[in-house]
């Protein structure tokens, strides 16, 4: 799904991939301030550690993304964050792979970073109700974009590569769901609890 | 700088070349490949492409897996096979059946008519006892190599909780870096 693994991309795309990839974890690196280290380094576990997790869903099995709500709490910060998870993932479980790791990074954060300064500005106004309707429709456009940026590279690295269009809606739809509720959840829990925590990210002194 | 390089290259080193979140059981019984493509700690593949290639590279037969995620297919002759699963939403596994796992049955059955022509003496060939041996340790071997299979690439505790550490060093590192740069200015 998310994570493509090593000998399937053909090798431009794997370059373009990675040098997307390498400019934005700068940019995101740039930007990040002492205080927001740790709220980078939580949600980047916390990416880890649930993007392991996948279930079986019709006939290929699917797990979270997160990429819609690291991309409100973070902004830019999403792209270190996925950056060091992928990597351990990579190296540790075998998800994934090293060569594909640039072009993995963008699938995940790119929409996530996008659909962020989209609707950061929105939720830091609305109420807690309405932040988590928007959260979750974000949350779940994400996962959309995330898919489309997959069949996407799979697409330019080869015509002749399989990729089936029923597979496809059968897993990203019911994900699209699931992310959109927990994206929604997560935010207005946030939002009620600690709303300081969805401001925006303070330029580095 | 070298250090940091070697570093790199160990780390490429270490990556499990086949541990992809879906798999590919295969083994052989007789002259059948079976098995069935997985995900790791999470169902059966179903409706996934196995391509079946030969020894030359040559794609031999496409099958689809059933709703238990199984396939089978009957090897004409005895040499190195390739299987690659392809569920078509960006998962791909292998699997390899190499050409020594095959007993020389087909021979064998050649060579014992010739000989039972000859001289019908003996009623259990050694051929056939071969066969009998072959398939009942493929039998009993087959659950052992299915949990290796499933164990190998499963997903456990202590490596997740020492990647959520490696993350908490990581943001540490960063502050204890920030930290040194403001004591430095001021």
């Amino acid at each position: 799904m998310a994570h493509i693994p090593d000998g399937v991309l053909s090798l431009p795309v794997l370059v373009g991939g990675g040098i997307i990839a390498a400019g934005a974890v700068a940019v995101g690196l740039k930007r990040i301030s002492d205080q927001d280290i740790p709220r980078v380094a939580i949600l980047a576990s916390g990416f880890f550690a649930l993007s392991l997790f996948a279930l079986p869903v019709g006939p290929s099995s699917v797990h979270l993304l997160l990429g819609g709500l690291m991309g409100v709490v973070l902004g830019t910060a999403i792209f270190p964050a996925v950056c060091v998870a992928l990597l351990l993932q990579a190296v540790m479980f075998g998800f994934g792979g090293l060569t594909t790791l640039g072009v993995n990074i963008v699938n995940i954060a790119l929409p996530g970073a996008l659909f962020g300064a989209l609707v950061s500005p929105l939720i830091a106004r609305a109420s807690a109700p309405r932040a988590a309707v928007i959260a979750g429709l974000a949350s779940a456009a994400c996962v959309a974009c995330t898919g489309l940026l997959v069949a996407l590279s799979l697409t330019l690295s080869s015509a002749d590569y399989m990729l089936s269009a029923k597979v496809m809606i059968a897993t990203y739809l019911p994900l699209m769901a699931v992310e959109g509720l927990v994206g929604g959840f997560c935010i207005s829990f946030v939002k009620r609890v600690k709303p300081d925590l969805l401001a925006p990210l303070q330029a580095p002194v | 700088m070298k250090r940091i390089g070697f570093l790199l290259a160990l780390l490429v080193c270490a990556t499990p070349a086949k541990a992809h979140r879906l798999k590919l059981f295969a083994t052989l019984e007789g002259d059948m490949i079976s098995g069935y493509a997985f995900f790791v700690g999470s169902g059966r593949a179903q409706g996934a492409v196995i391509s079946i290639r030969d020894a030359a590279d040559k794609e031999v037969a496409t099958l689809t897996t059933d709703d238990a995620g199984a396939y089978a297919y009957k090897a004409p002759t005895a040499q190195n096979y390739r299987l690659t699963a392809n569920t078509g939403d960006g998962h791909v596994a292998d699997a390899v059946i190499d050409a020594a796992r095959f007993s020389d049955a087909a021979t064998e059955v050649a060579s014992q008519s010739a000989v039972a022509d000859a001289a019908p003496v003996s009623s259990v060939s050694q051929a056939q006892i071969e066969r009998a041996v072959d398939a009942a340790v493929a039998r009993q071997l087959r659950p052992l190599i299915e949990a290796y299979e499933a164990a190998e690439g499963r997903t456990r505790f202590n490596d997740i909780m020492g990647g959520i550490g490696m993350i908490v060093g990581l943001a540490g590192l960063a502050l204890w870096a920030s930290a040194r740069r403001r004591e430095a200015r001021s």
